[in-house]
Formats: C-alpha cells, sequence, structure tokens
C-alpha cells in the first residue's frame, strides 16, 4: 500500500468508524420513537422489528385521550409553568450574582463563591427532607412554588459559576467608561455589561429552563395533587404504577422529549457553551 | 482619600448585586444543611416531624446506620457505580471527541445531535432504558439473541447481578456529551501540526495519542474526573425510577438508602445521618477540586 492510499483508506475507516458510533450513540432515541409508532404485539414480536412495519400514531392517541388516568396536556401546561418560572428567578438573580461577585470586591467574596460550588455537591436527597418542612411551614406546600424554588437551588449556582467567567472576560474599563460618562452601576450593568454578556445569559437561560423541565423528584415530593404534576413526575407516575403498554409509555416518552429536543435544535450552539464551562451537572 | 471613598461606595454596591440570590441560596441550601446536621443527633420519625420538640439521641443513628449491613453496602454500590460509570463514560467519550474532531472532521456537524442524550430528562430516560432491558420484548436481549451471544434471555432488571450493569449502562449514555464536550473544547485547542511535525519524526499513533494528547488535555481531564465522580457518586433520579435500588438492594446507591429510610420508612433522622455521610464524601472530593483548579478560578 503506498503511502497515499493509505491515507485515503484511514479516512474512510475513521468516516465508517464516526458513523457506527453515532449510530449506536442515536438507536435509544430511534427505539422510542420507533416502538411508539407500532402495535403492543408488534413490539413483542420474535424477531423484533427495527422498523415499525406499520407505522401509527394509535398509542399517541390512546395515551392523550386517556385522562382519567393522567391528564397529558395539562401536565404540559404544569411543566412550562415550573420551568419558565424557575428560568425567570434564576436568570435575575444568578446575573446580578456573578456580575457583582467578577467586578466588586466584596468581604467574604471567595466564600460566597465557595458556597455555590458546595451546593452543587448537595445530594439532592439532602435538601428534600428540610425544604419539605419549609415549604409546610410558610404555606407553599402543594404549589408551584414548591418545585420551582427547590429548582431554582440547581439552576442558580450553576449560572453563577458559568455567567462569572463571561463578566470577569470583559475588561474593567468598559466598566469604568460607563461610568464616567455619568452612568450608575446599576445602569452600566443593564445597558453595558449585560448585552456584552449576552451569550453566557443565554446560557443561564437555556440551562435553567431544562433544570425545571427535567425535575421529576421535587415535584413529586412537594405537590401532592397530581393535577399540578409536570409531564415527568406524571410519566413516572403512570409507567410506574399502571404499568401501561409499552408502545403508549414510549409514546408519552416521545412526547416528554419533544420541547427538549426542539430547544436543542434551536440553541444547540449554547448548550455546547453550557456544558465546556465545566460548571455543569452532568 | 476621594479615591477610596469612591472604592468602598461601590463595593458596598457590589453587596447589593449578590444579596438577592446570596439569601435565596442560604434560606434552601445553608438552612439545609444546618437542618440535616441536627436532624441527625436528633429522634424524629413520622409522628414528631413537624413537632416543635425533639428528642436528643447523639451519634445514635450514626452508630445505628453504621452497625447495620445497609450503609457499607450501599457505599460499595456507589463506589462501583461510580467507577464503573467513570471508565465507561470517559473512555467513550475521550473516543468520540478524538473521533469527531480530529480522525473524520465531515461528521463533526451531526456529532452535536449526540448531546440530545445528555438533555432529556432523567425520568424519560429511565423509562426508556427500563423498556429497553426488559426480559421479555427488550431490544437488548432480542439483538443478543440474533446475534448469538446468549440463547435464553437474560434477566436484567430482576438478577441481583446484572441490574448494576443495567443502570450502569443506562447512565453512561446520559454522561458521555458531557465528557465528549469537555474534551472537544479542549482538543480543539491543540493545533493539527503538532502532530504532522510528530509523524515526520516517526511516532505512531499510539505514542501521540499518550505524549501529546493526553498532556495537553490534562486540566480538561481533571475537570472531567473530578466532576463525574461527583455528580455520578450523588446519582438519584435514574435509579430510582429503574430499580428503586433493588432487586434486593443490589442498585440502592447511597442516596437511595438516604431517600428508603427517610421518605419509604420515614425514619427521618437516620436517613438524615446516611445524607451527611453522603454529602461528607462529596465535600472531600469538591475540597480537592477547588485546590486542584484554585489558582486560576478563586481569582
Amino acid at each position: 500500500m503506498s503511502a497515499k492510499t493509505r491515507k485515503q483508506f484511514f479516512k474512510v475507516f475513521w468516516i465508517v468508524v464516526g458513523v457506527v458510533c453515532f449510530l449506536i450513540m442515536m438507536f435509544p432515541l430511534y427505539w422510542m420513537i420507533s416502538c411508539s409508532l407500532k402495535t403492543e404485539s408488534e413490539i413483542f414480536a420474535r424477531p423484533p422489528y427495527y422498523f415499525p412495519p406499520n407505522p401509527n400514531l394509535d398509542a399517541y392517541i390512546t395515551q392523550l385521550s386517556n385522562v382519567e388516568q393522567f391528564p397529558i396536556i395539562n401536565s404540559f401546561k404544569n411543566s412550562m409553568i415550573i420551568s419558565l418560572a424557575t428560568m425567570a428567578i434564576s436568570v435575575v438573580l444568578s446575573t446580578m450574582a456573578s456580575y457583582g461577585l467578577a467586578r466588586f470586591n466584596i468581604k467574604g467574596k471567595n466564600l460566597i463563591i465557595f458556597l455555590f460550588l458546595v451546593s452543587q455537591m448537595l445530594p439532592q436527597v439532602f435538601t428534600l427532607v428540610p425544604d419539605f418542612i419549609i415549604f409546610k411551614s410558610v404555606g407553599i406546600y402543594n404549589t408551584y412554588w414548591a418545585p420551582i424554588f427547590a429548582n431554582c437551588t440547581v439552576a442558580i449556582p450553576f449560572s453563577i459559576l458559568m455567567l462569572r467567567t463571561y463578566f470577569l472576560s470583559i475588561p474593567k474599563e468598559v466598566d469604568d467608561a460607563a461610568l464616567i460618562d455619568g452612568c450608575n452601576h446599576f445602569q452600566s450593568f443593564l445597558k453595558i455589561m449585560m448585552p456584552m454578556a449576552s451569550t453566557g445569559i443565554v446560557v443561564s437561560f437555556v440551562f435553567s429552563f431544562l433544570f425545571g423541565y427535567a425535575d421529576m423528584m421535587f415535584s413529586l415530593t412537594f405537590i401532592n395533587d397530581s393535577r399540578m404534576w409536570p409531564v415527568t413526575t406524571g410519566i413516572y407516575n403512570v409507567v410506574g404504577r399502571y404499568g401501561i403498554e409499552w408502545s403508549r409509555a414510549m409514546a408519552f416518552g416521545c412526547l416528554a422529549v419533544a420541547p427538549v429536543v426542539l430547544i436543542f435544535l434551536l440553541m444547540e450552539r449554547y448548550i455546547v457553551e453550557g456544558l465546556a464551562s465545566g460548571a455543569v451537572k452532568g | 482619600m476621594p479615591k477610596r471613598k469612591q472604592k468602598l461606595k461601590s463595593d458596598t454596591i457590589g453587596y447589593w448585586f449578590v444579596l438577592p440570590a446570596l439569601l435565596f441560596m442560604s434560606l434552601f441550601i445553608v438552612y439545609p444543611l444546618i437542618y440535616n446536621f441536627v436532624l441527625s443527633f436528633q429522634k424524629v420519625d413520622v409522628m414528631t416531624l413537624m413537632a416543635p420538640h425533639k428528642e436528643w439521641v447523639g451519634f445514635q443513628n450514626y452508630a445505628n446506620v453504621m452497625n447495620g449491613t445497609y450503609l457499607w453496602g450501599s457505599m460499595k454500590n456507589t463506589f462501583v457505580f461510580t467507577i464503573g460509570c467513570i471508565a465507561f463514560q470517559f473512555s467513550i467519550g475521550f473516543l468520540l471527541a478524538v473521533l469527531y474532531t480530529q480522525k473524520c472532521k465531515a461528521l463533526k456537524p451531526i456529532s452535536g445531535l449526540l448531546l440530545i442524550s445528555y438533555i432529556i430528562p432523567g425520568t424519560v430516560c429511565s423509562i426508556l432504558f427500563k423498556f429497553m432491558f426488559a426480559t421479555n420484548g427488550g431490544i437488548v436481549n432480542e439483538l443478543f439473541i440474533q446475534l448469538g451471544l446468549i440463547t435464553q434471555p437474560i434477566e436484567w432488571l430482576t438478577r441481583p447481578d446484572m441490574a448494576m450493569w443495567s443502570v450502569i449502562i443506562a447512565n453512561t449514555w446520559t454522561g458521555i456529551p458531557f465528557n465528549m464536550i469537555l474534551l472537544v473544547s479542549g482538543l480543539v485547542n491543540i493545533p493539527l501540526e503538532v502532530y504532522e511535525s510528530a509523524t515526520i519524526d516517526g511516532a505512531n499513533g499510539a505514542q501521540q495519542f499518550f505524549k501529546i494528547t493526553v498532556p495537553l488535555l490534562k486540566s480538561s481531564i481533571q475537570t472531567v474526573l473530578v466532576l463525574g465522580f461527583v455528580y455520578t457518586f450523588k446519582c438519584f433520579e435514574l435509579i430510582y425510577v429503574m430499580t428503586t435500588g433493588g432487586p434486593v438492594y443490589s442498585t440502592e446507591l447511597m442516596s437511595i438508602y438516604s431517600y428508603r429510610r427517610s421518605f419509604m420508612e420515614f425514619n427521618f433522622s437516620e436517613g438524615a445521618a446516611i445524607a451527611n455521610i453522603l454529602f461528607i464524601i462529596l465535600f472531600a472530593v469538591g475540597l480537592f477540586y477547588t485546590k486542584l483548579i484554585g489558582k486560576d478560578e478563586v481569582a
């Protein structure tokens, strides 16, 4: 083999490896979609159908129309309320805090940053009982606020640690110039610094939403009334408790994943950015 | 003198920016820290949870937990799970990172789609893998039978010796993109000329990987491994939905054990004691990490 054909061979070889790895990684998702389009007997067929033989939406229709068991459409509304509120609160609080931590000489700054680092390490079970007590005693147990606040404790430390690096990368002179031009700190923050850190702020929007959307346990623990449950808690409860048919479980799964995939397609760049910041939960 | 005053003033303003988030986190994070600490020294069950006065029992809860078999079993499971997940997701993530940034760049755009496995809600992921690992009709068994690897279906989720593999595989799948992306962001900074000149000097692929790629990625690798450890060690929802720690406690991690004591058996004090032990381990690893990155992080 000459050097050139050898090079050609390796080029093709690596592309084949790359495609195979990609297909293996995507297979579980493909399988979920594929099985949601099958009937229950097609799912248990031997040998298995790798493609749905007669693709149909029956599983979706049954699952969506079975309102007594679990009202899915309504649960999407709950998911949106919980994740949008999580997003709004955590973006506002963490944008301000990360600017403050990046720009000012605050006493105990390192301690505060350390607190946010530590709170990222807390296991979820750790906060369940104490937060349950707090929510009960201030009367927001069994309201949307309980899972919203709990989700914020996950989203805020991530956003602060990630955003601080964005604010640190803006030269201090920019801030000083704004102050000399007659802005106060708050104006300079809103009009100069926030636009300059906009990429980071969008990352924080996207991840706060995703944290809020992905939560199942907080809503299960802090909300008693199943009509207020988000999609994730619903799918856990329906699949676990009723042991529904797999085709319907997969249809439910596809519906639950759809908003996330949509966000991914629109926001891929920011998701990559957030992951690469190394401040994210994995 | 005026300059100093200006500085003082601006620092006071800094507090106002940080204060809202700090208050919020103090209420929902610092308070739970203290609460769990106190709770683990009291005797609290479902009757006394909301009562104003609780019986103080000292180290009794810790002694109970440590004298039982479940703590050590769950600790072993947690380490097996964590090390298993990290070994797979790090090596596969590394492989994919090298593949899509160096070996076949043409595929880089589509490789972004792999991130979806990371961002889909954990609950959905667990149910999906529960389905794929089902003894009857699960695609894993069907595929293995078709390939002739096995003749009888494996009871993945109901056999204690196989269940751990199932949850490790499921968690690995969601964790790979995290490893891949962090390593990619390090890899793109290595100029390809370095490899070209190494090839001219006669270095083979393995030598290039271990002598160039690995040393230049040292800080990315450290970050991936330590963060991966922390987040895998406290993994909860995925296992809760897939196996709830079963069968026969074979996938019961410390987080699941703590949850079981608190929310299924209503012994909140022992649940808190277990959560504290789990947290201390994580905290030690976290301290080690902040020391590691400390020089450039806390500026």
